[in-house]
């Protein structure tokens, strides 16, 4: 039978040493494999602190460890290190160093809330996986994902205008995800509006793109939200004891 | 039917059972005697000075008090205390019962409302009680809140930034003689959790368990709660051992949720004590010639049909001298023991058999 054991020894942990001498012995060589002991020695309380600020995470101290989220995930299924019971755990003790092994699988959450309606204590699961990706991005442990990337361009798109104006969202995507922007299937899709569009519609489209219309009285609106965004940002770049900045500048 | 005047009903112990099945005779207008070998009416919550009670959040000196009173004010209860019974003889109906300080009893039945007797942790000397100072029982925090002292760290007297409670101290553990489940110390560390997190919020509460028991509806009273309002975490592991590090104490154990050793630091460890039988079991197993179980506990002779039967007919038993049970199942049960002494249930059966 395997040794179970085995299976937790991890090969950052195993050390050998050229010289080494232990009371006169010479312990020397590949032959005395030392491993480095992986005991908990303490927990950090800050940490869940930290997920709890973030949007999503607010039920993660509800989690018991039934692992219903685990079982029903999509994600799960194919990629069986991705394990948002163990990550709660995880957060709720601060074992970061253990959480940040896995910083390049936790943002593959697809958001399908199979957890969600799993979870019989209401944790809400996806949520906590959209606090630790983004908790992930923040403290600049993972690059931004193209989500985000998504989501900056078309905020600012509303902050500034109150609409959304489809061509210069997808143009800031692209700029900001470093994406060309004569795409194949884009120019195909933009050749074909100008051919099968009306023109009235088609002067409208470029006159939006020009001139950027704003939708009317939208300065206060806008900037009513831009405090409310910059106040919830604020609030989490203290609960991650970030430099006063930005959120994305503590990254590099 | 004969002239004379049907004898009491004798109650051993003065606790939740004893106080609820005196009640329940006294009220039907016969006569009960309570001997207790205590200086006092009340059993545990009383003389051991717990704080609030599961599940109503009443504080013991309180409820328990209420019913002390309820009895003391009844003319058909009498009292006994600082005394035990020495011996007991006779048939249901016509028992006589000689105390120690030589009182002598005619009882119609008895009811053994004994209860029972907290864990030492002294027989878990890896777990540091006894000695380290800074770790101490449910029992002892139950003082510390409901005497109005806080929490604090017996050694210096400090708030501790962190307690651990360890679930299971005296209870399901073969190494000690203990197979049982104490049923109660679940519930009572959650709710000591939520205690602890409200006279000292700054002070995080950890839960080691094997299996959290806060059964039927208690689950969301306590367990649900001390984590969702008072944010009390839950580690499983079972620990190994209690040290220090000269400083602060350091638990030892295997998080098995992680797969991995932990030896964490924390300011006060809180034994999450189990229920025993009664010291004096044995003797009262001798005295009242009834049966006890493999546990040590006084024996029910059935399940069903009648409650508190014990192997004796005319001696029946209730509360958690018949292994771990709760206050308010104990106040039940010495209701039905008193049901059961006041029919004589189980008597006519052996008269017909013999």
């Amino acid at each position: 039978m395997p040794i179970h054991e085995k299976s937790l020894i991890r090969p950052e942990n195993l050390q050998t040493n050229d010289h080494l001498v232990i009371d006169g012995v010479d312990v020397s060589g590949h032959w005395s494999t030392f491993i480095k002991p992986r005991t908990i020695t303490d927990y950090n309380e800050a940490m869940e602190a930290v997920i709890w600020a973030l949007p999503g995470g607010e039920n993660i101290h509800r989690c018991w460890q039934c692992g219903s989220c685990t079982n029903a995930c999509t994600v799960h299924a194919i990629e069986p290190e991705f394990n948002p019971r163990y990550w709660i755990y995880l957060i709720r003790q601060g074992l970061e160093e253990e959480l940040l092994r896995d910083k390049d699988i936790i943002w593959q959450c697809v958001s399908c809330n199979k957890c969600t309606y799993a979870c019989p204590r209401d944790v809400v699961p996806e949520g906590v996986m959209k606090a630790t990706a983004h908790w992930l991005e923040l403290k600049g442990h993972t690059a931004k994902s193209p989500s985000t990337h998504f989501d900056e361009g078309f905020t600012e798109s509303v902050l500034a205008t109150g609409k959304i104006e489809e061509g210069r969202v997808l143009r800031s995507f692209f700029k900001r995800t470093g994406q060309p922007l004569n795409q194949p299937w884009l120019v195909a899709l933009v050749g074909g509006l100008i051919r099968r569009f009306p023109l009235a519609f088609l002067i409208r489209l470029g006159w939006g793109t020009v001139f950027r219309p704003r939708t009317r009285g939208w300065r206060k609106a806008g900037r009513a939200i831009e405090d409310y965004v910059q106040e919830r940002q604020a609030a989490q770049r203290l609960a991650l004891r970030l430099d006063g900045k930005g959120a994305t500048d503590g990254r590099q | 039917m004969t002239d004379k005047p049907i004898l009491p009903v004798l109650i051993v112990g003065g606790g939740p059972a004893g106080l609820s099945a005196a009640h329940a005779v006294a009220s039907s207008g016969r006569q009960a005697v309570i001997v207790d070998k205590a200086d006092r009416l009340g059993g545990a919550p009383i003389l051991q000075g717990y704080a609030k009670l599961v599940p109503s959040h009443e504080w013991a000196k309180v409820a328990i008090g209420g019913m002390v009173a309820r009895v003391q004010q009844n003319p058909n209860v009498t009292s006994h205390l600082n005394t035990q019974v020495q011996s007991f003889d006779g048939a249901p109906g016509a028992f006589t019962a000689t105390l120690r300080n030589g009182t002598v009893i005619e009882a119609d039945s008895a009811i053994l409302a004994s209860g029972f007797t907290h864990f030492d942790s002294l027989n878990k000397p890896e777990w540091g009680f006894g000695t380290y100072p800074d770790v101490v029982t449910t029992v002892q925090v139950e003082q510390m809140i409901s005497s109005g002292a806080g929490i604090r760290c017996p050694s210096d007297g400090r708030v501790p930034d962190r307690v651990a409670i360890l679930l299971c101290v005296g209870s399901r553990d073969r190494q000690i003689g203990r197979e049982w489940c104490s049923k109660i110390c679940c519930t009572v560390s959650a709710n000591l959790a939520m205690e602890i997190r409200e006279l000292s919020p700054k002070t995080n509460v950890y839960i080691y368990y094997m299996d959290v028991r806060t059964f039927g509806l208690l689950e969301g009273e306590y367990y649900w709660k001390s984590q969702e309002e008072a944010k009390v975490k839950y580690i499983k592991a079972r620990i190994a051992e209690v040290t220090s590090d000269g400083k602060r104490l350091v638990v030892k154990g295997e998080d098995t949720l992680v797969k991995r050793p932990i030896t964490i630091p924390f300011d006060l460890v809180v034994h999450a004590i189990g229920m025993d039988p009664n010291v004096d079991n044995m003797t009262l197993a001798s005295v009242f010639g009834v049966s006890l179980n493999r546990y040590g506990f006084i024996d029910k002779a059935a399940s069903y049909v009648t409650l508190g039967e014990t192997s004796r007919p005319g001696v029946y038993v209730a509360g958690a001298a018949t292994g771990p049970e709760t206050i308010d199942d104990s106040i039940a049960q010495g209701q039905a023991a008193a049901l059961a002494a006041l029919t004589r249930a189980g008597t006519r059966q052996v008269r017909a058999a013999e």
